[in-house]
């Protein structure tokens, strides 16, 4: 008869299905796999450096050679220059470029010296500051100018000394839009 | 129930955050860098200006170690009749140390005559000077002047150059003889003073 047949098949068939359920297999769901490649993150630089000697001129702008063995006399006025090489990489990079000052050692009559705090100038013309990234090095120039003046009388600070010590000089970054 | 447990969780993390970042005290660094310049010694000048007297030969700086001024003795050597002079001279060196230009101006003021021992010999000598460049031009007897009151002003002196002063003590012709063997002090001041180099004035 039909019916047994097709309750024979139906049994047989539940029960291979029942035999696949019991089995020892697993079920595969489909999956998929790729890779991301995100790159090579590079830190930029930030750095300053004194790498020239300073130049020292006079008045009329001739070098002076060695200021160990120069003598100043009531109405010069000599002028320090000093390159600084700054360098700053980053695309979100600016730093301010600052001096901590001069702290003389002076043997001479605080009214007869006028001595300036160093000017910082970027290509002639007052830094504004912050700088910006670079590809290069950048070149801030400190200028500092010592005047012996005129109105020095009698012979007065006569073999005296006025020690500069060391000028320092900072770059400092400086938190931009997109920086936390 | 699940949506009140999450809530809860995200409460709690929200809370662990908040925390966190209350108790972070320090600043945050960034980069910075720092470098030095060493400008040096800048040293003055000395003003050295040197004095040496003819016939004596004595020489001394104008300003002595000590800060005083130098007292340089010209002791001409022959002595004085009625109508005749005697000479001597003092050449003056700007001496500096200076490492740019240093033009100096030595003036000669007015000669004081004192009498030595109280005699009167005093009121009988005149003195007169003139600028030379050597100490040679002195004995000889043109071109000598009184001292007037501004003094006698030499030409600028460069740095390591010289400028002589001559002087002339002449006794009147009427002196009398009572002055016979009377001496007399004559003491002149020498002023060296820097002229300006600057060039918009000083």
């Amino acid at each position: 008869m039909r019916n047994s047949t097709l309750i024979k098949g139906t049994a047989a068939i539940a029960v291979g299905a029942a035999l696949l359920l019991g089995g020892g297999g697993t079920l595969a769901n489909w999956n998929a796999s790729a890779t991301a490649t995100p790159g090579t993150i590079v830190a930029g630089d930030l750095n300053v450096e004194n790498t020239t000697a300073g130049v020292w001129k006079d008045r009329n702008n001739a070098t002076i050679n060695n200021i160990a063995t120069y003598r100043v006399v009531p109405g010069d006025k000599l002028t320090f220059t000093q390159d600084l090489a700054v360098t700053l990489k980053g695309d979100k990079m600016a730093a301010e470029i600052d001096t901590t000052g001069i702290s003389e050692t002076s043997g001479f009559t605080a009214t007869n010296v006028s001595v300036s705090e160093p000017e910082l100038t970027v290509g002639g013309v007052d830094v504004l500051n912050p700088l910006v990234a670079s590809a290069g090095t950048q070149t801030v120039t400190a200028t500092i100018t010592f005047e012996f003046l005129s109105t020095t009388g009698n012979r007065d600070d006569a073999n005296k000394t006025y020690n500069f010590n060391n000028v320092g000089f900072t770059l400092t970054q400086v938190t931009q839009s997109g920086l936390s | 129930m699940r949506t009140k447990r999450s809530l809860q969780a995200a409460a709690l993390i929200a809370a662990a955050v908040l925390l966190g970042l209350l108790t972070v005290q320090g600043t945050y660094a960034l980069w910075s860098a720092s470098a030095s310049a060493a400008p040096g010694t800048v040293a003055s000048a000395s003003f050295d200006v040197a004095l040496s007297a003819a016939p004596s030969g004595q020489v001394t700086n104008m300003t002595l170690a000590n800060g005083q001024s130098a007292n340089l003795a010209i002791n001409p050597a022959a002595t004085l009749s009625p109508g005749t002079s005697v000479y001597g001279g003092v050449a003056v060196t700007n001496n500096t140390n200076a490492g740019g230009t240093f033009n100096t101006t030595v003036t000669a003021g007015q000669p004081v005559m004192t009498n030595v021992s109280g005699g009167s010999l005093a009121q009988y000598v005149t003195v007169s000077a003139k600028a030379a460049a050597t100490a040679a031009e002195c004995s000889a007897t043109g071109s000598y002047a009184p001292v007037g009151s501004a003094g006698l002003v030499s030409q600028p002196v460069a740095k390591g150059g010289s400028t002589v002063f001559c002087f002339q003590a002449s006794l009147s012709p009427a002196a009398p003889t009572t002055v016979k063997g009377q001496a007399v002090n004559i003491t002149l001041p020498l002023t060296a003073r820097q002229l300006c180099g600057v060039p918009g004035g000083c």
